[in-house]
Formats: structure tokens, C-alpha cells, sequence
């Protein structure tokens, strides 16, 4: 108390000098508590004023608040500045660093080519139908106009199953045609995505089962001209702007008129083709839609359908069909 | 089918070259795939005979000659000197090119024009300039034999360039599997007439009925039985255009006879068959009988490739009195084969009923260019043409003597179909404007014949060889067809709105895909035809067979995605790929009390690492554990809005899992997971834990609720309580937290378990369960009492429920 009320100054540089010394906040957190804590030295000063005579006491408090206020006051900057200090990185941070992942995963590149071809179709206004993968000869063949003896429904092309009643692994998705005009009275506009079957050998461009894409339309007045024109439409989102299409006269048995649709552009020349043939076609044939009770005098319809795993080996460049299913995620990681 | 282009310009006039006439063709339904140059070379190059040769006015190493073509004369301006006027020389003539000399780049096109003022129309040939010999000084001087006019291939004995047609025949169009039938489409496209070639018979033998009789067993098997005999052949090599024609085509040449029932056949579609007369039964008393009947039970034959076979019931078969002598419209038999001693022939051409031909070819496997053409259906009115064609080639080569007349066996000759068309139904179907006239003359140009014309519609008659002409719109698409689909206009998309209940269905499916790729899974697709051992890693199922599989590896229908997901995990482990994270949407298949049951599930599989590899030291990666697997599914039932699901542990599994967790909504079980038995696993080449699951997703979809409602934040602080606890083991979570909804405690917001730890200081056959309790009123700050008295009904609830001793 005495030296202090000699000179209070040299207590300010005293207290200054250790806190510019401080070279974290740790040790600044240390001489806080050693002058201002409740044992600190300032606070020791305070206590002792009640040692003074009285009449000095108001002299002596006021100078030791005043130590006290700066002294405060050199910690609070002392601390901003060691706050700034620290905030500062130690190293420049590497940028090029691989950031921390979550595995990533992916649409199997069928879904992505189907989901592509479902938006453009229901921006359209079809709807999305599906339909069983067993089916009975008559919803495969029987009602789609396919005689009896056809070597499609040979034991040769199709799967049948074991068992009496010849169900079989439908061959395309056109029994699901026939099961939802069985249900609904048109109009109808749907959209058939499915898995089907072929008995043939797996290689590169086959495979047992496969995915194929079909749409159907009836309608009062429906006309070639509006396959023509929704066909265009969808393979212009599927395939580009530039796409050309030409449609060749073909044979269905369950369509009448019947096409293949031929398309051209960038990609087909690529692969040293004029014209390659994407789908198959026509306008419904009268006896399918007797078979499933509509009237052809009144109802006219087309449908249409495509292999989805050729559209996406054209569109992704994938040569081997059997890639698909092989489910290998360094392929599949590429889509 | 193969035809040649030279062999059609016989039939019918059109003037596009090959590539133009495929491109024809293809639009009009008849596809050419393949399209190959054959033989040539010399294209341009003629003999030519020189008629005078005198100097060049204005250059002295030049001469001008006056050659002949055979049509007419030239004037050549020519700088040889080694030919005189009678000297026969190779002329290209203007237009063409010189045969390219091996590095003489490109190819020097002969142009008319003037050389020095003085004309030249082509130019005479050295031996080298056309690359026949080393020979550069002078012309070529041919052989006096040759003529003038004469193309320089055929003079060196060249046959000139043709072109075959590779084509793909749709089974609706039996007529186009010949040349005359291909040649009848193009007249219809150019309205040009067919060419045939003229059939006139010298038959300067006895009648034939006095030495052949045909009886037809069953006229609804065989419409139409002709037979022809040709006497004294001689049996040989056929004409060199014939056996080069043949071989374009793809048939082996035979001999002169067999040879030309093979041509006839591809020219008409008509399939012919050729039988030694003196092997039948008969013929020597000068009267064989041949019979169409249907095959005898047990009867066998041995057809001229000398392969025995057991007839089939109802086959049709042509014999004589005493046996069989063919395979009716499928192949001849080795006993009455066509050989080099052959003296007489006895030429079939018929026409049998195409489902009876088909059965028989395929139970006997036989299929040959007869057969096919059965049955696709063939035209009985053919039947004489091509007889009668096939009878002239074969006297021609062979040097018969054809018997006078046809044994002719034609029961009930068809009436030509009859068909009417609406005129304005075309318009309606198509979305084009094709006045009516035009309609109708599209129909005639195929050879349709119009009976009836009114203003709204006509009556066509179908001509015998359009087997697929049956109804109205048969008609219109001839008219399209022939009309041009590229002329068509294209209607912008119109139409109903479309409605299916999978509508909403496939949007659910979207949803759980892009939930489930979020959360870093990979979707596949699998085989769904797998091995009946593959198909058993679930046990207890039934499995569905095919009746004739492709393989033992692909023999039933998958019961389960799980086989197919294992699959797949193992495919990329044992491709260096451990780290897999994948899921799969699709069809199972079994047989339940011996009904087929097809159901739509959606299965998911972990295995290796949880993350992928980083950089840093913290090792917080470790393997996918089951409850990767279960938070993954909970994710997705919340993000789908189905409520209410409960997980519990099965007791018995036919599942191939360590232990089987079950999903279940109310009392419905929906789905399964569990970690994949690590013998298994390990058979597999599977070595780190493989987590499994597997849903159905029409009845978890069926669970949507996909309604939301807004709550209003909270705008009171909650207090939180801690509670640890030791239970049984068989105590679960879910029954502390029904415990805990049974206490109904007050303001209770939220608990979290936070802990559960088994080990140190916890007594065997116990663990101890930590949970959070978060309380808060809606309206006001709770008071400390308050906290506490709701908080000690759910701890005594805790002690009294399920024996908890609180710690």
C-alpha cells in the first residue's frame, strides 16, 4: 500500500509489461486473475484501504479504481489482439484437398433412360400403366391378333413355364395393352415400361430379358399423323433437336397400318449409319380392339414401342448388352 | 432372300441404280439389309472394229479412224500406230474411267472432245492402259472373233457386274419370297408392267394322262396337285448362267434338272419338286398313280438328304401305290431322288395347306425353301405358270421330250376374296386427303381388281397371290404404303388426358429411388432368370420352372432379390470392388399352395466400408453395420410418410440372416433385413459382414400418407432430464418407449436414447439404456416442480413397467 501510494505509476507499467508479455490468452487469463480476481492485487489494495486514516481514504480509493480501470482495460486489448492473433491459420490451407464424402450412389442407366422417356410422354398427358411379367398365351399372343402357329410363340422364342396351364414370360409389353383396355373403356393414353423375355443366348447385343417402352393411345379420329407427330416429339427430347425420323412400312400382327421408325443424326453417323431403326409401330388393328370389346367403327388408336436397352446404348455409346446386368459398379458408377 | 438386280430388271423396267432401288424397296416395307456388288469390271470398255484410219489434219503423230460399234460409227482421234482398218480394239467410251493402275492415283475419267480441232468420241486402248497385260506399245488388237459392240468383260469372258439383294421377307407377304413377286411390287411403285417370260411348250409327247393319274386323298390338305412329265432327259451340269445365277443366291447348283425347279421357284415363289418317273410304282405298265395322302400310322421315310424319320400323324405325303415318294411341300425322298440315270421326269408343282406343312416341319425339324414358303402360304394359281416354266427350262437343258397336258388335280378352284373400302376410312385412319380415284388406282397398280365403284366406297378383288388381304384396313395400308408414310403430315400431340391407377404408384417408386441414391446406393438391375441353387439361398420357398430353359444357370424365376443382390456382390468383390452399397426394384416370383404369386419388392444390400476413403487420421469409417442398413430404411419410410412402422426380431427366419428383423405396419409384415449368415457369405467370397433387406413396395407405397400439416415453432425453452437405467435383456427400445406413452407424462416433448452400454459394473444378462426426456409447454415456461413431478411419473411408470432400476 505504501510503495503503491508512492507511485501508482510504476504499479500501471509493472502490470503493463506482463501483459504485453503474454503471448496466449491462457496466460493473460493468468495475470487477469493476479490483478483483478478476488485474491488479485488490485483487489488486495481495496481491502487494505480500510488500514488508511479516515480523511484519506476517498484520495486512495480513487487512485487504486483508476489502476484499476486501466489496468482492466490494457487486458481487454491485450486480449482483442491475441483473439485476431489466434483466429489467424497457422498454414496456408491446401484447396486442391479431396473434400470429405458420403458415398454416392446412381440410377441404374435403364431407369435413367426410362424416367427420360416417361417425362417427355407425360408432358404429353399419357399415364404410367404396368402389368404382369407372367402372363397367359392369350393376353401375349391370343388377343394381339397372333395366330396360333406363329413361330413367335414357339417353345424356341419364349419362355414357358413349367406346368400345364403354357403361362409364359411375356415377349413384349403389349399384353399390358390388352389388360388395361380389358379394364377401362376408352380413352386411353398410357405409357408401359416393363422387363420382358426372349428365349435367346446371351451375347452382346442379347440378353434373356430386356426392357422395353410402349405407348398407346385411343381415341375418336386418332390418325397416322398423330403417331407421327408424338413420335417426333418424344425423340426429339430423347435424342436431340437435329434427330431426323422416317417411317418404313412394317408388319405387326396386332397393328394395321404398321411402321419401323428409322432415326438419323449426329450419333448414327457416328456409328457409320445413315438411318437406324429405334422402334416399331402402327395404328391398332380392328380385330384387337374386337377382342377387347371396343368398336373399331368408333375408336381408332395407335401404339408404339422401343427396346430401351438399344436407346441407351446409343445414346451412352455402350456396346455390350450384357453390361447391364452384370451390375459392375465401376460401370455403373459412370452413369 | 436373295435376289440380283440384273435378274429383276429382267421382269419389270425401272431405271435406279442399286442403291436407289434398295432405298425403294425398304420404304415400301420390303427391307433391304444387305446390299453386295458381284463379278464385273470393264464397265464402258467395248470391241470396236476399225473402219479407216487417216492422218491428223493439224498433228503428225496423231491419226483419226472411223471405228464401228455395232449401233454405229465413231470418230476416234488415236495415237498407235500397230492397227489397220479390220483390226478389232477395245474402245472406252466417254464418261467412263480408266481401270485405276496400281499407283497411278485417281482413276482418268474419258471425256468426248475435240484433240488438235479435230473430234473424238472415246478412246482406243492399250493392253496396259486397261490393265490386262504389261503391253504399252499400241493398242490391243483382239481376236478376230470378236464382235463389235461387245462388251470388253464378256469378250475376255467376264461376267458383268450385278448386284445381290440381301432382303428381309415379313411373314404377312409370302409373294415377295420371288423375283416375279419383288419385280410386281416395283411395277406397282413405277406403273410399270410386270415382264414374264414367255412359256411356250413344245410338248411333243404322248398326253400325260395316259401315263401319270393324281388322286388327292383330302383336298383341304392339298388345294391343288399338278404333274408333268418330261422323257429322255440327260441328266448334266446346268447352263453356266444358271449355275452362276444360283450361286449369287446362295443354292447350290445341282443338275439341269433340280437346278431349274430351284430357279423357278425363287422367280415364282412356287416351290417344284422333281421325281425319277421310272422309281414309281406302275410306271412300266405305263400308268403311275400318284397319291396325296396323310402319312400312315408308324410309317417312317427316308428323305434325299438320307436322314430317316418317323412320320408324324397327318402329315402329307406324296406316294405312289406301293410307298411314299416326298414329304408334301417340305422334301423329296432319297427313292425317287433326281440322279445322273435318271431318264424321265415326273415335275411336281402343288400347293399344301401351310399349318399342316409347318407342323410337320417343325416335329420332324426339317425346314428347307419349300417349306418355308408353305407355310407362309402359296398361291394355287401359280401352280401351272411355274410348272409350265420349270418344263421349258428343263427341256431346254436337258434335252427332254415333254409330254402333252397337266395331270392336274385342282378340286375347288378359291374365288377371289372381295373386299370393300371406304374411301373416307383411309382418310380417317391415316390423317391425310387421298381422293378417292387415287385410292383406287393405288389398289389396281398392286394388282387389285376394282368390281364396284360408288361415291363413298369400292369393291376390290384380291388377286390370288395377296394371301394377306382379308379386311378393310388391309386395304388402307396398301394405300399408305404405297402413298408414302413420308408423305403422311405429322399431327402435333393432342389428345385425353391419360388415367391408370400405376400412375401414382410409379411416382412413389421415383420418390424411394432418389431417396435411396441419396443416401449413397447404387440401383441394379439383375437377371431375373436364376439357377434353382441360386434361387434357394432363401429357404422354404417354391420356386417357378421354365419348361425348356436356356441353361442349368438360368433355369427358374428368382423368389427373392436377395440372390440376385449377392450376386452382384460378389461379382465386384471379386473384382476388386469390396465397398458396395446397392439396392434393386423388381419382380419375385414362387408358387404358393401351387399358385403362382408375382409380387413387386424392393431390396437393399451394404457391405465394406461405411465411407470412402479420406485423408485425414480419424478412423470413423469402420464396415456398414445393420443399422447403416435400418437407418437407410427409416429414412426412406419417413421421407415416403408411411407411419407406424415396427421392427422387431423374428423368431425362426427363412431368410439367410444371422437374425432376422421384421418390418411391420399394424399386423402386416412388409419387409425383412438382417446381416447375410457369414458362411454364406464367405462361400460367396463375401468376407466382410453383408447386411441385407428386403421390402414389398406395393404394400409399403400402399402406406403413403403423403398429407403434411404445419406445427407452430416453439416459443417456450424445454427442459431436459436424463435417465439411465438397467434392464433385462429381452427388454427392447420399443417397450421403454411404450412404457413411457403409457405414463402419459405431461409437457413430455421428445425422448432420445443416447446410450447403451453392456460390460463394466452392468450385471450379466442386463444393460443399461440412457434417454434424454425433453419437456416444454406450448404457452408458458414450465417451473422447475413441474419438470420434475412429470418426469417422476415416467420413471415410476419405467420401475413398475418394465422393472428398470434407475441409476
Amino acid at each position: 500500500m505504501v510503495e503503491f501510494a508512492k507511485d501508482p505509476q510504476a504499479f500501471i507499467r509493472n502490470a503493463q509489461q506482463e501483459v504485453e508479455a503474454a503471448a496466449d490468452l491462457s496466460r493473460l487469463q493468468k495475470i487477469r486473475v493476479k490483478y483483478l480476481g478476488s485474491k488479485g492485487a488490485i483487489t488486495g489494495l481495496l481491502r487494505q484501504l480500510g488500514q488508511l486514516p479516515k480523511e484519506e481514504r476517498p484520495a486512495a480509493g480513487k487512485a487504486i479504481h483508476k489502476v484499476r480501470d486501466a489496468v482492466g482495460k490494457m487486458i481487454d486489448e491485450r486480449r482483442r489482439a491475441l483473439e485476431i492473433q489466434s483466429s489467424k491459420p497457422t498454414h496456408p490451407t491446401d484447396f486442391s484437398l479431396p473434400g470429405r464424402r458420403l458415398g454416392r450412389g446412381g440410377l441404374h442407366p435403364l431407369t435413367r433412360v426410362t424416367e427420360e422417356i416417361v417425362r417427355s410422354f407425360r408432358r404429353l398427358g399419357f399415364a404410367v400403366a404396368a402389368g404382369p411379367e407372367v402372363e397367359d398365351e392369350y393376353h401375349c399372343f391370343d388377343a394381339l391378333n397372333t395366330p396360333v402357329d406363329h413361330p413367335a410363340r414357339d417353345a424356341q422364342d419364349t419362355f414357358y413355364l413349367a406346368g400345364k396351364e403354357r403361362r409364359l414370360l411375356r415377349t413384349h409389353t403389349s399384353s399390358v395393352q390388352i389388360r388395361v383396355m380389358e379394364k377401362h373403356p376408352p380413352p386411353i393414353r398410357i405409357l408401359v415400361p416393363g422387363r420382358v423375355y426372349r428365349r435367346d443366348t446371351a451375347d452382346a447385343t442379347h440378353n434373356p430379358t430386356f426392357h422395353q417402352i410402349e405407348g398407346l393411345y385411343v381415341d375418336r379420329n386418332v390418325t397416322v399423323g398423330d403417331l407421327k407427330g408424338t413420335v417426333a416429339f418424344v425423340f426429339r427430347d430423347l435424342l436431340g433437336k437435329e434427330v431426323r425420323l422416317r417411317f418404313r412400312p412394317h408388319y405387326f400382327s396386332y397393328t394395321e397400318p404398321s411402321f419401323e421408325i428409322d432415326f438419323s443424326s449426329p450419333l448414327t453417323r457416328k456409328m457409320g449409319k445413315e438411318w437406324l431403326e429405334i422402334a416399331g409401330c402402327g395404328m391398332v388393328h380392328p380385330q384387337v380392339f374386337e377382342n377387347v370389346g371396343y368398336d373399331p367403327e368408333v375408336w381408332s388408336g395407335w401404339a408404339f414401342g422401343f427396346g430401351i436397352e438399344r436407346i441407351a446404348m446409343i445414346v451412352y455409346g455402350i456396346d455390350d448388352i450384357r453390361l447391364f446386368y452384370e451390375n459392375d459398379l465401376r460401370f455403373l458408377r459412370q452413369f | 432372300m436373295k435376289i440380283t438386280y440384273n435378274w429383276l430388271a429382267q421382269y419389270v423396267d425401272f431405271d435406279w441404280p442399286p442403291e436407289e432401288l434398295s432405298e425403294r424397296l425398304t420404304m415400301l416395307g420390303l427391307e433391304v439389309e444387305k446390299l453386295e456388288r458381284v463379278g464385273g469390271g470393264y464397265e464402258g470398255v467395248i470391241t470396236v472394229e476399225v473402219l479407216s484410219r487417216d492422218p491428223h489434219p493439224n498433228a503428225d503423230r496423231l491419226s483419226v479412224c472411223r471405228v464401228s460399234d455395232g449401233k454405229g460409227e465413231r470418230q476416234i482421234v488415236c495415237g498407235a500406230t500397230n492397227f489397220k482398218p479390220g483390226d478389232k480394239v477395245p474402245l472406252i467410251l466417254p464418261g467412263n474411267a480408266l481401270p485405276a493402275s496400281s499407283g497411278s492415283g485417281k482413276p482418268l475419267v474419258i471425256k468426248a472432245g475435240k484433240i488438235r480441232g479435230v473430234v473424238s468420241d472415246g478412246m482406243l486402248c492399250s493392253g496396259k492402259e486397261l490393265g490386262v497385260s504389261e503391253d504399252a506399245d499400241g493398242l490391243m488388237i483382239l481376236d478376230s472373233k470378236a464382235q463389235a459392240g461387245q462388251p470388253f468383260a464378256d469378250y475376255l469372258g467376264i461376267e458383268s457386274a450385278d448386284y445381290v439383294l440381301d432382303l428381309e421377307v415379313t411373314p404377312n407377304r409370302p409373294d415377295w419370297n420371288s423375283v416375279i413377286g419383288i419385280a410386281r411390287e416395283i411395277g406397282a411403285l413405277t406403273g410399270g408392267n410386270l415382264k414374264l417370260p414367255a412359256v411356250e411348250l413344245e410338248e411333243t409327247g404322248d398326253p400325260v394322262a395316259e401315263r401319270v393319274c393324281v388322286r388327292i386323298e383330302d383336298a383341304a390338305l392339298c388345294p391343288r396337285y399338278s404333274a408333268r412329265l418330261i422323257r429322255n432327259v440327260k441328266v448334266g451340269p446346268s447352263p453356266s448362267w444358271m449355275r452362276s445365277l444360283l450361286e449369287k443366291i446362295g443354292i447350290r447348283s445341282i443338275n439341269n434338272v433340280v437346278d431349274a425347279t430351284n430357279f423357278v421357284m425363287m422367280e415364282t415363289g412356287q416351290p417344284l419338286h422333281a421325281f425319277d418317273y421310272r422309281q414309281l410304282a406302275g410306271w412300266k405298265n405305263g400308268k403311275a398313280i400318284i397319291l396325296v395322302r396323310k402319312a400312315r400310322d408308324g410309317e417312317s421315310f427316308v428323305t434325299l438328304d438320307g436322314q430317316k424319320h418317323q412320320l408324324p400323324r397327318g402329315a402329307i405325303v406324296i406316294a405312289d401305290e406301293e410307298k411314299a415318294l416326298a414329304l408334301g411341300g417340305i422334301m423329296g425322298g432319297l427313292n425317287s431322288e433326281i440322279s445322273e440315270s435318271t431318264q424321265d421326269v415326273l415335275l411336281e408343282s402343288a400347293c399344301f395347306l401351310s399349318q399342316n406343312v409347318r407342323s410337320t416341319s417343325k416335329k420332324l425339324g426339317i425346314r428347307t425353301d419349300a417349306s418355308y414358303r408353305f407355310e407362309r402360304g402359296a398361291d394355287p394359281e401359280i401352280v401351272d405358270w411355274a410348272s409350265r416354266r420349270a418344263s421349258c427350262l428343263i427341256c431346254e437343258a436337258s434335252g427332254g421330250v415333254l409330254q402333252a397336258g397337266a395331270a392336274d388335280a385342282y378340286p375347288n378352284p378359291p374365288s377371289p376374296t372381295r373386299i370393300s373400302l371406304r374411301y373416307e376410312k383411309t382418310n380417317r385412319l391415316l390423317g391425310v386427303e387421298i381422293p378417292r380415284k387415287e385410292q383406287a388406282s393405288l389398289l389396281q397398280r398392286l394388282g387389285l381388281r376394282q368390281d364396284a365403284d360408288s361415291e363413298n366406297s369400292g369393291e376390290f378383288l384380291v388377286p390370288s397371290f395377296r394371301v394377306d388381304l382379308k379386311r378393310e384396313v388391309d386395304l388402307i395400308e396398301e394405300v399408305a404404303r404405297l402413298y408414302g408414310a413420308d408423305r403422311i403430315p405429322a399431327t402435333p400431340p393432342r389428345g385425353t388426358v391419360g388415367r391408370h391407377e400405376h400412375d401414382k404408384l410409379h411416382d412413389g417408386l421415383t420418390l424411394a429411388r432418389q431417396i435411396l441414391v441419396g443416401q449413397g446406393l447404387h440401383e441394379i438391375q439383375a437377371q431375373t432368370l436364376i439357377s434353382d441353387q441360386a434361387a434357394g439361398i432363401p429357404r422354404g420357398l417354391e420356386l417357378v420352372a421354365l419348361e425348356h430353359p436356356l441353361s442349368s444357370d438360368m433355369n427358374s424365376l428368382r423368389p427373392s432379390l436377395l440372390p440376385c443382390l449377392v450376386e452382384a456382390l460378389r461379382h465386384n468383390a471379386n473384382r476388386g470392388v469390396a465397398d458396395a452399397a446397392l439396392f434393386e426394384m423388381g419382380s419375385v416370383f414362387c408358387l404358393r399352395n401351387g399358385q403362382l404369386v408375382e409380387e413387386e419388392r424392393l431390396a437393399l444390400a451394404l457391405t465394406g466400408s461405411r465411407l470412402p476413403l479420406f485423408w485425414t487420421k480419424e478412423k470413423e469409417t469402420g464396415d456398414f453395420d445393420l443399422f447403416d442398413l435400418k437407418g437407410r430404411l427409416e429414412l426412406l419410410l419417413e421421407a415416403l410418410g408411411v407411419r407406424g412402422a415396427q421392427w422387431r426380431r423374428a423368431e425362426s427366419s427363412e431368410a439367410p440372416f444371422v437374425e432376422e428383423g421384421r418390418l411391420s405396419i399394424g399386423k402386416q409384415v412388409i419387409g425383412r433385413l438382417g446381416q447375410l449368415r457369414p458362411l454364406l457369405a464367405a462361400q460367396l467370397d463375401l468376407k466382410r459382414p453383408v447386411l441385407l433387406a428386403e421390402l414389398d413396395w406395393k404394400l409399403l407405397l400402399a402406406r403413403r400418407c403423403a398429407g403434411k400439416s404445419f406445427q407452430a415453432l416453439p416459443m417456450f425453452p424445454s427442459a431436459r432430464r436424463d435417465a439411465a437405467m438397467l434392464v433385462d435383456e429381452s427388454i427392447s427400445h420399443a417397450d421403454v418407449l411404450r412404457a413411457v406413452k403409457k405414463a402419459k407424462p405431461d409437457f413430455l416433448q421428445t425422448v432420445e436414447l443416447f446410450d447403451v452400454f453392456r460390460g463394466k459394473g452392468i450385471p450379466e444378462g442386463k444393460k443399461s439404456l440412457a434417454y434424454a426426456f425433453v419437456y416444454r409447454h406450448r404457452r408458458r415456461t414450465l417451473k422447475d416442480e413441474e419438470v420434475a413431478a412429470a418426469h417422476a411419473k415416467v420413471i415410476r411408470r419405467l420401475q413398475n413397467e418394465i422393472a428398470a432400476e434407475i441409476r
